[in-house]
């Protein structure tokens, strides 16, 4: 497998080097092209126990606007990659960054300066078990705003309505949004959790396999409100499932221990993938 | 021995019972080893149990036979008129409370006018008592050869008589004999006088020397500023006040003269208040002297009933005793005693009948006096000059309206009373549950009433709930949430050690140290808004609540650490994904989801407080006695027994099976089911927070 070491690029995604993006830069500074990548990932290893690389020489670069597809077989890192977007690993004390840096919307985000709880507010995440506050419908999306101190009643009010129903779920819970939100179907928690993350109004939402806990019928649900959704968020999915990955993504990395294989365009990846190994895993052979 | 049909089971193992699939190795009656070793702990489950009800059933039935005795009791005391007696007894004891406050706000109003030099008195005898209790050892030297020196000057002075008186020519032998004496005293009171001489600048040494030190003048903080001039008198006083000085020091006679004259002055001034109060204890002789002639009447009344409840026994003992001796004059003579005893039941009608005669005497007594009282009252100087007065002569018109309702009570109660009505059973389970007074081993008659030390528990449980919630809510979301690793090893542990501290240690340290310590710093003059302060008591609820309040630590803590736990580390993931911070995650989604888990902490915690024993009996204060609840908040500075104490305090000390040893029991009774009701309900919400 050492052959495979050749990261294929599309013309597009080849990193340079930036060597001022190590400044801290905010976003109004960042040129206009700069946006289009909202995600860049130069030369990452990161590591749970500090010694030993989970993530290897990792590189690349996700474009705004679309949904990016994350696969590779169990293990392989890819929900650890994710993580590291929005700095969630951050909770376990001994991992942390080896090598490498990752830039979100032009800021270095493991810089010194970057308090993680801002980052969290413009890089929204939706895991694979839905999980729901024990709390009504109402205050489960109302919760991120709450908590960056907007108490005004009708502010509230307005954003629930446009988060549940951005993530179609007003129609079926409008008469009940005092109701506890862990009374709903599995399929409508999940759809609650992605309300309740597009109530903060992130650039990005990470997305870890959403689906995999749910029924085929509720699958088919969530993944159209993925592609709903991609025309105001970047989206990036961690998904087990390939034809999910065919059906909601633009783009697709393939991810195998630890490092990243190919990355391409859905429609390249899985029609003429450019390495064996993806080319084996997508059509069964391992994983 | 089983039967085996031949036809059905051919082979010849059927015949032994379970056939082929008979179970190997050793068994008795088809049971083996592993039915044994099961029953062995299946036995020593059950055992556990069964001693359990054990308990339960005995606790049970010695509780609940008070009932019947209880009632038997309250029987005899309407029987006997006590229980009419006691509406009089009512109206003394309302009327006391006025008077005594009235009386105290006198006494303030009086001694305030000369409260400067009275406190300056007192700074003075503190000063001289303190000086003199550490020289006392010179000083005693000093006394006792003083006495002596005293004692030879008297014998020398009576010698001297007594030679002046006898003619020389008569009695030679005896001048010469008192000549003798004269001059051996002589000889002694040189040998004294050296010695008193050496000793009186010793004294002064020493007394010079408490003098220097600071701590001597120590009352002389904020509230007392002594001027040099005044420190310096008090040292001349001091210093002067060797044991034989005659009279006082100047400055302190003339101390005493001021406030003498002052108190003079303020009491023609306040001759008024006085009149009044002098006249307020005058309305209520005729009441007085009713009620101890009424209670002589109900004693006799009662001491009759009890001489028959008890006769049979006696004459049953005496019985006994006949058949035993030998002696055939002895057994006659117990014999006729035995038969003497009466077995006949008193005439309770005839010997109440002085206490229905009394009605109207009473009636009208009661009359005159309420209102006599209620004009004197209003005599009652409106405004007073100390804060103490003022206070005290609210209180006094509070009792007057308490007295006067007490009285209008006692007049209907009376006319309605009938010593021979039914007390019902209920009536007893009632005067037990909500009586007002728990008095044992009375001369007049034994109240079981539960209400002092229910109270009593309830504050002090309640006040330990209140602090210790708090605390050992935030330590559990400070060592599960925030706390690094390190950290939770070491105050987890901590904190869980303070269950190890045997409690009569914590009640020494309760008695001793926080006491003390509350006292003092209630004694602080910016702290007196706070209810309840300047405390006067050292062991009060409010002590024993803070030291259960610590007790409690451990168990809350723990339990709310659980339900902290048991909150899915998904819900902080999330929240925090929201961008919301550690604290925020803490606050908002991990807490109010534990909440019922905390609760049922907080539960647990109580069911802890209200069954603690040592820490109350040594802290309380045990007093029995309702606590006042007209001070608010300030309620908790008094001192109150509780239903744990008491029961530890007297159960000792009283017959088994008595009525006062069965009102124990009971009391455990009602301990066992707050516990069961607690935890049953602690139980309850934890299967619902399960559930979420
Ligand atoms: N919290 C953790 N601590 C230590 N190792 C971890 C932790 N989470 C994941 N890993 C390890 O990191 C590697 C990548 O895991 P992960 O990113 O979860 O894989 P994927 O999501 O692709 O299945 C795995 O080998 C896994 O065992
Ligand atoms: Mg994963």
């Amino acid at each position: 497998m050492s052959s495979s070491k050749v990261l294929m690029p599309t013309e597009e995604n080849i990193s340079p080097p930036a060597p001022e993006s190590s400044a801290v830069t905010s976003s109004h500074e960042s040129s206009q092209e700069e946006t289009e990548k909202v995600i860049k990932v130069n030369d990452l290893n990161f590591a749970y126990d500090g010694k030993k690389d989970v993530l290897r020489d990792i590189s690349l670069e996700i474009q705004g606007g679309e949904v990016t597809a994350f696969i590779g077989p169990s293990g392989c890192g890819k929900s650890t990659l994710l993580r590291c977007f929005n700095r969630m690993n951050d909770l376990i004390p001994t991992a942390s960054i080896t090598k490498g840096s990752i830039e979100i919307l032009g800021t270095d985000i493991y810089d010194q300066y970057v308090d993680e709880i801002e980052l969290r507010k413009h890089v929204g995440m939706v895991f694979q078990k839905y999980n729901p506050f024990p709390k009504s419908i109402y205050e489960n999306v109302a919760y991120g705003l709450r908590i960056q101190g907007i108490k005004d009643k009708a502010t509230l009010d307005q954003s629930v309505e446009e988060s549940l129903i951005g993530a179609g779920l007003w129609e079926e819970v409008k008469d009940r949004l005092d109701a506890s939100g862990l009374g709903l179907s599995g399929g409508q928690q999940q759809r609650l959790c992605i309300a309740r993350t597009i109530a903060v109004q992130p650039k990005i939402i990470l997305m870890d396999e959403p689906c995999s806990a749910l029924d085929p019928i509720s699958t088919a649900t969530v993944e159209d409100l993925i592609t709903q959704l991609k025309s105001k968020f970047t989206i990036v999915i961690v998904t087990h499932n390939m034809q999910q990955a065919t059906r909601v993504s633009d783009k697709t990395a393939f991810f195998y221990l630890g490092e990243l294989i190919e990355y391409d365009s859905t429609t390249r990846l899985f029609g003429s993938p450019a390495v064996k190994q993806t080319e084996d895993y997508i059509s069964g052979r391992f994983g | 021995m089983s039967q085996s049909d031949p036809s059905s089971t051919p082979s010849a193992d059927s015949k032994i019972r379970g056939g082929q699939f008979r179970k190997k190795g050793f068994t008795v009656f088809g049971l083996d080893l592993q039915d044994f070793i099961r029953f062995f702990f299946s036995g020593n489950a059950s055992l556990a149990i069964v001693i359990l009800v054990l308990i339960c059933v005995f606790l049970a039935r010695e509780a609940l036979l008070f009932f019947p005795d209880h009632h038997q009791g309250l029987k005899a005391y309407r029987k006997s008129g006590q229980e009419f007696v006691d509406f009089v007894g009512d109206e003394v004891n309302d009327f006391t409370i006025l008077y005594s406050n009235a009386n105290v706000a006198y006494y303030a109003e009086l001694n305030q006018t000369s409260l400067e030099q009275d406190n300056l008195l007192a700074a003075y005898r503190a000063v001289q008592s303190l000086v003199k209790n550490e020289t006392s050892r010179v000083r005693d030297r000093l006394e006792d050869h003083l006495d002596d020196l005293e004692d030879v000057v008297d014998d020398l002075e009576e010698a001297e008589e007594d030679l002046a008186k006898l003619d020389p020519a008569v009695d030679g032998e005896k001048i010469a004999e008192l000549k003798k004496e004269i001059s051996e005293l002589n000889a002694e009171k040189q040998q004294l006088e050296p010695v008193i001489a050496e000793l009186r600048p010793e004294l002064r040494k020493a007394s010079e020397t408490i003098l220097n030190n600071s701590l001597t003048w120590k009352f002389d903080d904020a509230s007392l500023k002594l001027s040099e001039e005044q420190r310096e008198k008090f040292r001349e006083a001091v210093l002067r006040d060797e044991p034989d000085a005659q009279g006082d020091h100047p400055y302190v006679a003339e101390l005493k003269k001021i406030s003498a004259g002052k108190k003079a002055a303020a009491a023609e001034q306040l001759v008024d208040f006085k009149a009044t109060v002098t006249a307020l204890r005058d309305a209520a002789k005729p009441l007085k002297s009713l009620h101890s002639k009424l209670k002589r009447v109900a004693s006799e009344a009662k001491r009759e009933s009890e001489k028959f409840d008890t006769a049979p026994g006696r004459r049953a003992a005496l019985l006994e005793g006949a058949a035993k001796t030998s002696d055939p004059e002895e057994k006659a003579r117990k014999i006729k005693m035995a038969e003497a005893v009466m077995i006949k039941e008193p005439d309770f009608a005839t010997l109440t009948q002085p206490l229905y005669a009394a009605i109207p005497e009473h009636k009208a007594i009661a009359e005159k006096m309420r209102t006599e009282v209620a004009a004197l009252v209003k005599q009652l100087p409106e405004k007073a000059s100390t804060q103490g007065a003022r206070e005290r002569l609210k209180h006094a018109r509070k009792a007057e309206r308490t007295f006067d309702s007490t009285v209008s009570a006692s007049l209907k109660k009376m006319d309605k009373w009938n010593h021979d009505k039914r007390y019902s059973v209920i009536g007893s389970v009632t005067a037990f549950i909500f009586g007002k007074d728990w008095v044992t081993n009375s001369s007049w008659h034994d109240f079981y009433g539960l209400l002092p030390l229910f109270t009593g528990s309830l504050m002090i449980s309640i006040i330990a709930l209140v602090v210790a919630v708090p605390f050992a809510v935030s330590a559990a979301i400070y060592v599960n949430q925030l706390a690094p690793v390190h950290e939770q090893n070491l105050v987890k542990p901590a904190i869980e050690f303070i269950e190890a501290i045997p409690s009569v240690v914590l009640g020494f340290f309760g008695i001793f140290v926080l006491g003390t310590m509350l006292r003092n710093v209630s004694q602080v003059e910016w702290l007196s808004w706070v209810p309840g302060f300047p405390m006067s008591e050292r062991l009060t609820i409010l002590n024993a609540g803070l030291l259960l309040a610590f007790m409690a630590v451990p168990t809350i803590f723990t339990l709310a650490e659980d339900a902290l736990n048991n909150v899915p580390g998904a819900f902080s993931e999330n929240s925090l994904a929201l961008g919301a911070s550690k604290l925020q995650t803490v606050l908002q989604v991990v807490f109010p989801t534990a909440m019922s888990g905390i609760i049922a902490a907080a539960l647990l915690g109580f069911g802890r407080i209200i069954g603690e024993t040592m820490v109350v009996l040594l802290v309380a204060g045990n007093k029995i006695k309702i606590p006042d609840f007209s001070e608010g908040l300030g309620v908790i500075a008094q001192p109150a027994h509780t239903m744990t104490g008491i029961i530890a305090q007297e159960l000792g000390e009283v017959d088994n099976g008595s009525l006062h040893w069965r009102a124990l029991f009971m009391v455990g009774m009602v301990l066992f089911f707050i516990s069961l009701a607690v935890n049953y309900g602690a139980q309850k919400i934890l299967i619902r927070f399960q559930k979420v």
